[in-house]
């Protein structure tokens, strides 16, 4: 299957990166918005960056040629793996890093030159961030942040006010940074990152090392605080896929320094759907599942959990084959053919592509087996020194990657 | 099959999780019990290694030097200085005095802010203080551990300090005058005594926030009033002379001054002094200043050892194992 | 109710509806937001001060012992009583140079450490705000020292100050504390550059500069090193001249006259301010390039 990469929505005539996505919006859209969504103008807008890091023995390229562009009001997600440069783009947009190579604006500004502006009106927050004075409230250190935008005092602690009472943190206004909980602190850090009222939003793995209510807190704030004004951008990293299909308008496939795809979770989802696919499990199968192929419109069959048709300490002695199928209609010659072998139907689900199906597809290997080992110049911000370095960004492409 | 799970197979050989943890038997509940001299030990030369890599990641010889013997000469040259600005015959016989006072300051400053920056640096920074706390390493030994590599470049200091007075200082120094088994003795109750008195600051840093850096000098200096370091304790008002002469860094510095020299200007005694007063002899002889040092010593490393468990119950008890402060 | 109300109100847009137009801020709301700045970074250190008292203890009661400990060499040595008064002020001086050095010098360093330095780059303030604020901070520590330091010696030593132009050494004890400061923003920048070894170098900084200053006795004493270090260092040049203003009347040794080391001073401030700036934004902009601010534990 082809792979269409970085500049998947520029080839579609840059249209798409005008869309505001309206229907996400509970407010009609600003007339100075509208007038603001020139066609030239993107939240993002990068164009051939590169990133390498100076390292030993050789140098790791950390982005290798990415083109993004991202509508203004976008959710925009980055999936990839630890040490794809996820956090390297973000770094980049955010302009504590420079490109080596490539130019990149935020809503027209460049990432070089026009730092100062950028920042007037973007915040990041990252996961597991554990900046700030211990010696300072919850409430203090948000004040202090927003004296750094520029918020008059008591404008300064009114806004922190409502944004400890929306996080949920009424309780710990008065507490010390130090003593909070990891969820707590990923609270603040996200009421801080909204003290300036953004209109781009750099959201580097949010929810790492979250609870699940606390996740589900977060993502829900975020999403909240993206829908309630139009114009809103964020562009989320995540290696966790479940949240970039469940908050993302459209997101890009990262690897190695690379995207590999951009698309909506549906059309991603599509490209590697081949036909339709279904799990079936029968309480026996004589002549396993190579039984099945040979039936009109059976792509392939087989066998989805070993240890369920085998095991002796299964509770249930069934046999679970995957079929995948030319489409809808090759399933009633299969589920006909059942009877006459005296198979009985247990259950059938039909199966939805995830994006694991998709990352798997594009890059050959599951998340869990990429490079964990390996080096990651991006979060070296969030590990321990004594953890070994090694340079990824060379490594020949994994099997099946399809990559050009 | 085997019961453990699917696809799971029971290996025949040896348990390889207990492998992994160092037991053959897995888990024994003797690991829970403390570890002896073997662990202390393997725990101790840990954190030497641990602060000497840490000292050493910097590796110019040049900063090196900048750091390990200008901070201690300056310190020196402020007091020739001093002694000069004065003149008169009185400082050329004085200048021995403060040199070798101001040297050994190099490792007392160095002794006691490498246990407060371990603390500091490990729970501020590297954030791995909670980490050694809850690890089964005897922490006081661990941080005692981790400040040698410090007191070390100290200790280099204080050598290379008295060898800049001999050489360009005009120290009068005689190597057969040395009572170096004086030296020997007196120099291994000082390093006792010094770490005690860091053990004290690293109980005080446990409590306190991330700017108290600037602590364990701000105690070195203020002991330097007290310990006859760089002036006789004769020159102090009765009552704090008292103070000096509990005080063991007082007799440390005044045994290793007896050690080297052989007739220094004794910072314990002198006419008018509170030892004079006291003890009705002019100034203390070897074998005295040995015994009171030890006392003093012993006395005083109890009491920092004390407080150290105090402060470390006070800080499980408050939560600060694990935080970070910073303003 | 309409459907903008179920909007909460800290999720509303707070500026112009345009992002071009909100990132267009005029000279004033940056003047504004510079100065509002300094105060933020200003308020955890004042307020670190308030809530932990250990430094009253470590910060003022020890330093003035230390500078106790010098006043008792001069009596040791029968040294005129005027050396009791230069080591007073020299220990009153002290508390800025060490809140130079370890709370501002080594303070960015520290900052990317904790995490704070990306954030602080990411905000649209200017990274001098942050480190007046430290300063700022620093100095209510710092003047307390040096006040109670002056205060206690003075009552406990009976050190007596004789001033007869009282705006030129107000003058020139704020220029020294100026050009420190600036200083202070200079070594602030190349030491994040210099990494871990840096730190080492705030140890290595602070007894060579007390001896090159003159910190318990004249400058001039050191000669041609004396005349270096009034020339470069703003401590010995700020210490000769208020040592000279403070004790007018008797014998001071001064190197040149106050007024010439007030003009040094200036020069000072404006060159290291200077540099300073031009060194945050060359930090900024290597550090960017090659990746380094938000790398930790180097």
């Amino acid at each position: 299957m082809p792979v269409t990469l970085g500049t998947s929505d520029r080839r579609s005539g840059g249209s798409r990166s005008l869309r505001l996505c309206p229907a996400r919006y509970p407010v009609p859209l600003p007339a100075a918005l509208e007038a603001m969504t020139q066609p030239d103008l993107a939240a993002i807008d990068a164009v051939g960056i590169r990133r390498i890091y100076d390292a030993k023995p050789h140098d790791v390229v950390a982005l290798d040629g990415v083109d993004l562009r991202v509508p203004a009001g976008e959710f925009f997600g980055l999936l990839g793996p630890n040490g794809a440069g996820k956090t390297t783009l973000i770094k980049i947009l955010t302009t504590l890093l420079a490109p080596s190579a490539g130019s990149a604006r935020v809503f027209g500004f460049d990432v070089v030159e026009e730092t100062k502006r950028i920042r007037r009106i973007m915040n990041m927050v990252a996961g597991g961030e554990q900046s700030g004075y211990g010696i300072l409230t919850v409430r203090e250190q948000l004040w202090m942040f927003t004296q750094f935008y520029g918020l008059p005092a008591s404008d300064g602690w009114q806004r922190v006010d409502e944004l400890i009472d929306v996080v949920g943190l009424a309780d710990q206004r008065l507490q010390r940074v130090g003593t909070l909980s990891t969820g707590q602190r990923q609270k603040m850090n996200f009421a801080r990152g909204l003290l300036n009222d953004p209109w781009i939003l750099f959201l580097d793995e949010p929810t790492l090392g979250l609870d699940v209510a606390a996740a589900r807190s977060v993502r829900g704030l975020v999403q909240e605080w993206h829908a309630a004004v139009p114009g809103r951008t964020i562009l989320l990293t995540t290696h966790y896929m479940a949240e970039a299909d469940e908050l993302c308008d459209r997101l890009a496939i990262v690897d190695h320094g690379r995207l590999l795809a951009i698309g909506t979770p549906a059309e991603l989802k599509r490209r590697v759907q081949r036909g339709s696919i279904f799990r079936l499990e029968v309480d026996r199968l004589d002549g396993g599942p190579a039984s099945l192929v040979a039936l009109p419109g059976v792509i392939s069959a087989t066998l989805a959990v070993a240890d369920a048709a085998g095991d002796t300490a299964s509770p249930r002695q069934t046999v679970v084959v995957n079929l995948a199928l030319a489409d809808d209609a090759a399933l009633a010659p299969v589920v006909g053919s059942l009877g006459p072998m005296g198979s009985s139907i247990v259950s059938l689900h039909k199966s939805e592509p995830s994006l694991e199906d998709v990352f798997v597809e594009l890059v050959g290997r599951g998340f869990e087996e990429s490079d964990e080992t390996t080096g990651d110049p991006d979060s070296g911000t969030r590990r321990a020194p004594t953890v070994a370095e090694e340079p990824h960004g060379t490594e020949p492409p994994a099997p099946g990657d399809d990559r050009p | 099959m085997s019961a453990v799970g699917p696809g799971v197979a029971r290996p025949s050989g040896p348990d390889p999780v207990a492998g992994a943890l160092g037991s053959r038997q897995g888990f024994s509940p003797e690991r829970t019990r403390g570890g002896g001299t073997t662990e202390a030990w393997r725990t101790f030369a840990t954190a030497v290694r641990l602060g000497w890599s840490m000292e050493a990641n910097w590796t110019d010889p040049a900063l090196f030097m900048i750091y390990s013997v200008a901070k201690p000469v300056s310190a020196a040259l402020i007091l020739v200085a001093m002694l000069e600005v004065v003149g008169g015959a009185s400082t050329r016989e004085y200048r021995s005095y403060v040199v070798t006072g101001s040297a050994l300051w190099a490792f007392v400053t160095s002794g006691i802010a490498g246990l407060a920056w371990s603390i500091l640096d490990d729970r501020e920074r590297y954030r791995m203080v909670k980490y050694v706390y809850v690890s089964s390493s005897n922490f006081l030994l661990f941080l005692v551990g981790r400040a040698v590599a410090r007191a070390l470049v100290g200790a280099v200091g204080a050598v290379i300090t008295l060898a800049f007075g001999v050489v360009l200082l005009g120290v009068r120094f005689d190597p057969m005058a040395v009572d170096w088994l004086a030296l020997a003795a007196v120099s291994a109750i000082g390093v006792v005594v010094v770490v005690s008195i860091g053990v004290l600051m690293a109980a005080i840093v446990l409590q306190t926030r991330q700017e108290a850096w600037s602590y364990s000098e701000a105690l070195a200096g203020a002991l330097f009033l007290v310990s006859g370091a760089i002036f006789p304790l004769a020159g102090l008002p009765a009552a704090l002379q008292v103070v000096g002469l509990l005080t063991p860094l007082a007799w440390w510095v005044e045994g290793t001054r007896q050690a080297l020299f052989a007739d220094p200007v004794s910072g314990i005694g002198g006419a008018g002094s509170a030892w004079e007063t006291i003890t009705g002899s002019l100034v203390p002889d070897p074998p005295t200043i040995l015994l009171v040092l030890l006392v003093t010593g012993g006395v005083g490393t109890l009491i920092a050892t004390f407080v150290f468990r105090v402060s470390e119950r006070r800080a499980k008890d408050r939560g600060l194992i694990d935080r970070t402060t910073g303003s | 109710m309409s459907e903008v109300d179920t909007v909460r109100p800290a999720f509303r847009r707070l500026g112009p509806d345009d992002p071009r137009a909100a990132a267009d801020w005029g000279r004033r709301r940056v003047l504004a937001t510079e100065l509002r700045s300094v105060r933020g970074r200003a308020y955890p250190r004042i307020n670190g001060l308030l809530r932990e008292k250990s430094w009253v203890f470590f910060e003022i009661l020890l330093p003035f012992l230390t500078t106790s400990a010098f006043v008792f060499v001069y009596r040791a040595l029968q040294a005129p009583e005027e050396f009791v008064g230069f080591v007073v002020l020299g220990g009153a001086m002290t508390a800025f140079w060490l809140n130079v050095v370890w709370m501002m010098a080594a303070q960015l360093y520290w900052e990317r450490d904790q995490g704070n330095l990306e954030l602080y780059f990411a905000a649209p303030m200017d990274l001098m705000s942050v480190l007046l604020g430290m300063a700022i901070g620093g100095l209510v520590m710092s003047s307390s020292r040096a006040i109670a330091v002056l205060v206690i010696a003075t009552l406990v030593f009976g050190v007596s100050f004789s001033v007869d132009q009282w705006a030129l050494l107000l003058a020139v004890f704020g220029l020294t504390l100026a050009a420190l400061y600036g200083l202070g923003m200079v070594l602030a920048s190349l030491f994040l550059m210099w990494g871990r070894e840096a730190w080492h170098m705030t140890q290595a900084m602070v007894e060579p500069v007390y001896f090159v200053s003159g910190l318990n006795f004249p400058v001039a004493r050191l000669g041609a090193l004396g005349a270096v270090a009034v020339a470069t260092v703003p401590l010995a040049v700020g210490l000769d001249a208020m040592r000279q203003l403070a004790f007018a009347g008797g014998e001071t040794y001064g190197l040149l006259s106050p007024g010439i080391e007030a003009a040094i001073l200036v020069a000072m401030v404006v060159v290291f301010v200077a540099v300073a700036r031009i060194s945050l934004r060359s930090l900024e902009r290597r550090a960017r390039e090659a990746g380094r601010l938000t790398v930790r534990w180097r």
